[in-house]
């Protein structure tokens, strides 16, 4: 009995664990777990489980509520009544009626790389615009600085060395939209700053 | 049987803490606090203060105990550290190495 018994691991619903949980076996979940689940077996979060950790093993089986991520080297089921607030990442990940999840799903093994670029994409187009206004502000800087103080002079022409690329880059892409689109950009841009302020 | 059971091939690094009985039978680091019984098995090892209703330790201990009611050592327990309970039991067979406290 005792062999049976040492085979399961149970956290309880009475128990609460601050702290690591690794291992290479199966573990369920009746309690509270406030830190990361490692194993290389099965994980079950039952119903009055909770984990406020990233869980990881080999077949994720979520009935209770989970506040990290979720990585399953096989599968990741969230059943119902299944509560998760993080990311899931499985081969498999199957998501029953009434479970519910807030965060990133991702089928398969390979590691996130859709959000990276469209991050990078967006990064991109303010990077082409804010020249324009920076563009401006130095020329005026540069034609009275150098009269008074020439030692200045040296490192303006540097900054200024670099405008002749953005401006066209700026006027390769005003050209490419008809004027009528930019305006109309500029003016909605505009109007969601002013919304935003009040 | 057992609430709670941390099955061998399990480590646990923190602490745990519950109001039923609980079973070692893996690893266990930091600190251990049940309200009922806390039983060590054979080939656990459990590095932490204990803190339970009664305790029966037949693996690896190294920590203090505290129980309210009883502690008994088992035959091939290895204990280091210092034992607190009214009543305490020490199997021959198990190695002790610590303080006894008996309320006497």
């Amino acid at each position: 009995m005792p062999s049976n018994m040492s085979s399961v691991t149970v956290i309880g619903r009475t128990t609460r664990i601050h702290g690591r949980v690794t291992g290479a076996v199966d573990l369920e979940v009746q309690g509270y777990v406030e830190g990361e689940i490692a194993v290389g077996g099965d994980v079950t979060v039952d119903t009055q489980g909770l984990v406020g950790a990233s869980v990881r093993g080999r077949n994720l089986l979520v009935r209770g509520a989970v506040r990290g991520d979720l990585v399953g080297d096989e599968s990741v089921l969230l059943e119902a009544g299944a509560r998760v607030v993080g990311d899931v990442r499985a081969p498999r990940v199957a998501i029953a009626p009434g479970a519910l999840l807030r965060g990133y799903v991702q089928t398969g093994d390979v590691e996130a790389t859709t959000p990276r670029a469209s991050r990078t994409q967006a990064a991109a187009r303010p990077v082409v615009v804010q020249p324009v206004a920076r563009a401006a502000q130095p020329i005026q800087r540069a034609a009275a600085v150098p009269v008074a103080t020439p030692a200045r002079a040296q490192p303006v022409p540097v900054a200024v060395a670099p405008k002749p690329a953005p401006k066209a880059q700026v006027v390769a892409a005003s050209r490419r939209p008809p004027p009528p689109v930019v305006p109309a950009l500029r003016s909605a841009k505009g109007q969601i700053a002013k919304k935003k302020e009040r | 049987m057992a609430s709670t059971v941390i099955g061998a091939g399990i480590t646990i690094e923190g602490e745990i803490a519950t109001d039923e009985d609980i079973v070692v039978a893996g690893t266990v680091r930091g600190k251990l606090t049940a309200k009922d019984s806390v039983t060590i098995e054979h080939g656990a090892t459990v590095e932490a203060d204990v803190v339970g209703g009664s305790l029966v330790v037949g693996g690896a201990l190294t920590g203090n105990v505290t129980a309210q009611e009883r502690v008994d050592l088992q035959s091939g327990a290895r204990v280091i550290g210092n034992v607190k309970a009214a009543r305490v039991t020490i199997a021959d067979g198990a190695q002790f190495k610590g303080s006894v406290d008996m309320d006497v």
